[in-house]
């Protein structure tokens, strides 16, 4: 029944751009910079570019595959209570062909190995990885927190 | 805007620490007052000599200084508060020592304080949405800049290990470290995986604890037998493009920094100084995370980029080394509180400088840097010379 179905809730707004028509992928949106070129993600809301100090930026949708820049497993709940996530969880940076730099959780990654004290090759700086939209967690009204993450892309 | 250099010269009247370490019983503001009166007595001086007090703290809320000075004397002076997360003992110095070479005052205490978590810092230094994706997690933003380190120079985890062994060696030689047990290669990297790649002791402790420092003008010194001058103390805070964690910036692709926070905070502090890395004698850097000692001295500009842990290995930043780095035993072995931090460095320097280190003593030391970062991002650099 439709009124069971979990809501899902984005951990943010405008963090990516929803597909309009079949065949469509979710794409993160960035900001541009008219004058200088610069790329922000997540947009940058005031439309104001820090690097060149001025008004302007413009909506871009990025690309929705690029390379890891680096990463790190978590191996135990960051303090504070905000995450409720599953543990571990993985989180670093991919550099995307719009030459912007973008933070994100990784998914598709096995643990088992690195929880078992053995070295861990389910990620690496370099690697190729695509974007895709994913639930964090259930929230404390039982809705779907989701977000971007980027998966490795299977060779 | 007038030059640095053409202020009077400041030195250092006094020092005084606490020893640092878990307490269930004590708060900041009971260490903060035991750092005063300690510094006090070092200085040969009253608190009615003190003209204005900073005070560095991160967690203990509204008035924190307040609470501690209240304790030791209240005589109408202005007490501030700063809050730099890590670089607020310094950041508190470097006010006090502003005001004193522009004549503003002559006698200035900076101290820093800070009682503890028991565990990870919750920091709020990221968005709400950050905080729910679990990035909040100060250990896993090291360990990013570690794995781009590793990649970018060929450290290994061995290496980052190796830092945890001589700091806690050099904190056994410290009764006011939280630690005073050595550990071995092999206990750092059998200790639990916390963030990959850092382990448990990789990471620092934190601890309560506090430090201070009185500045003054040179007519004002009560203790005229080992003079120590502030050559230099600066503070920079963020350039665009550098990746700074938590949450203040992205490495920008287009348009990467031509020079780090760190490198440009030391290059100011060499500049005001008139000197350059060369001419250092001893160094507390910021061992955060164990790797962080590594890029730090990189960007101190004692070694080029990559060749920190080869230099570890054949002992150059031991204490009987080219440069011994965090001689005290660093963050790693003293224990973090935040706001007192930087303070514990600069303690270290002037106990170092006068020649009063004890078993930890850097033969022949006339010059020397402290240097902390953290979140914001900070980096403040400040360099002492007798």
């Amino acid at each position: 029944m439709a009124t069971n179905e979990k809501k899902k809730i984005p951990v943010k707004e405008e963090l990516w751009a929803t597909p309009t028509s079949p065949g469509e992928e979710p794409q993160l949106i960035g900001s541009k910079c008219p004058s200088c070129g610069e790329v922000y993600f997540p947009k940058m809301l005031k439309g104001w570019c820090v690097h060149c100090q001025q008004p302007g930026l413009e909506d871009i949708k990025l690309s929705r595959k690029g390379k890891i820049a680096s990463f790190t497993v978590i191996m135990q709940p960051p303090a504070g209570g905000f995450y409720k996530g599953p543990v571990p969880y993985a989180y670093g940076w991919v550099d995307l062909p719009e030459e912007v730099r973008v933070e994100t959780l990784f998914t598709g990654c096995d643990f088992e190995e690195l929880k078992a004290g053995k070295d861990f090759t389910e990620l690496e700086p370099g690697a190729d990885v695509e974007l895709v939209i994913e639930k964090v967690f259930d929230d404390d009204e039982g809705n779907e927190v989701m977000t971007h993450k980027f998966k490795p892309v299977k060779k | 805007m007038k030059s640095v250099k053409e202020m009077r010269e400041v030195v250092i009247a006094g020092v005084g620490i606490t020893k640092w370490g878990f307490y269930e019983d004590r708060d900041w503001y009971d260490f903060g007052s035991e750092a005063i009166l300690n510094v006090l007595k070092d200085a040969d001086m009253e608190w009615k000599d003190i003209q204005a007090a900073f005070h560095g703290n991160c967690y203990a809320g509204v008035g924190s200084g307040h609470q501690c000075v209240k304790e030791v004397g209240l005589t109408g002076i202005p007490v501030i508060n700063v809050e730099n997360a890590c670089s607020s003992g310094t950041s508190a110095l470097r006010l006090a020592y502003y005001l004193i070479g522009t004549e503003i005052y002559d006698v200035v205490l900076a101290f820093g304080t800070e009682k503890t978590w028991r565990g990870p810092i919750p920091s709020r230094a990221f968005r709400p949405w950050q905080l729910r994706l679990g990035w909040n997690f100060q250990p896993g933003n090291y360990a990013n800049d570690s794995v781009e380190y590793m990649k970018a120079t060929g450290a290994t985890v061995e290496d980052f290990s190796r830092v945890t062994v001589k700091n806690r060696k050099n904190a056994a030689l410290n009764p006011n470290a939280r630690f005073q047990k050595p550990v071995t290669l092999e206990e750092v990297m059998n200790s639990r995986m916390v963030a990959y790649p850092l382990h448990l002791l990789h990471c620092c402790p934190l601890a309560d604890g506090a430090a201070a420092v009185i500045l003054c003008s040179k007519d004002k010194l009560r203790r005229k037998d080992k003079v120590i001058t502030v050559a230099a103390a600066v503070l920079t805070s963020g350039v665009y493009g550098e990746q700074a964690t938590p949450a203040a910036s992205q490495k920008s692709l287009k348009f990467p920094p031509p020079m780090g926070l760190a490198e440009l905070s030391a290059q100011q502090a060499y500049e005001i100084a008139g000197i350059g890395p060369e001419d250092i004698d001893v160094a507390q850097a910021y061992d955060t995370m164990t790797p962080s000692e590594l890029w730090g001295v990189e960007s101190l500009g004692f070694c080029k980029k990559g060749e920190a842990p080869h230099l570890l290995r054949e002992g150059v930043f031991d204490i009987n080394g080219k440069i011994p780095v965090n001689t005290d035993g660093g963050l790693m072995g003293r224990g973090h509180p935040m706001g007192a931090t930087a303070l514990g460095q600069v303690y270290e320097i002037v106990l170092q400088l006068r020649g009063e280190a004890g078993p930890r003593q850097v033969e022949g030391a006339k010059i020397g840097l402290a240097h902390a970062m953290g979140a914001g991002p900070n980096s403040s650099v400040t360099i002492l010379k007798k």
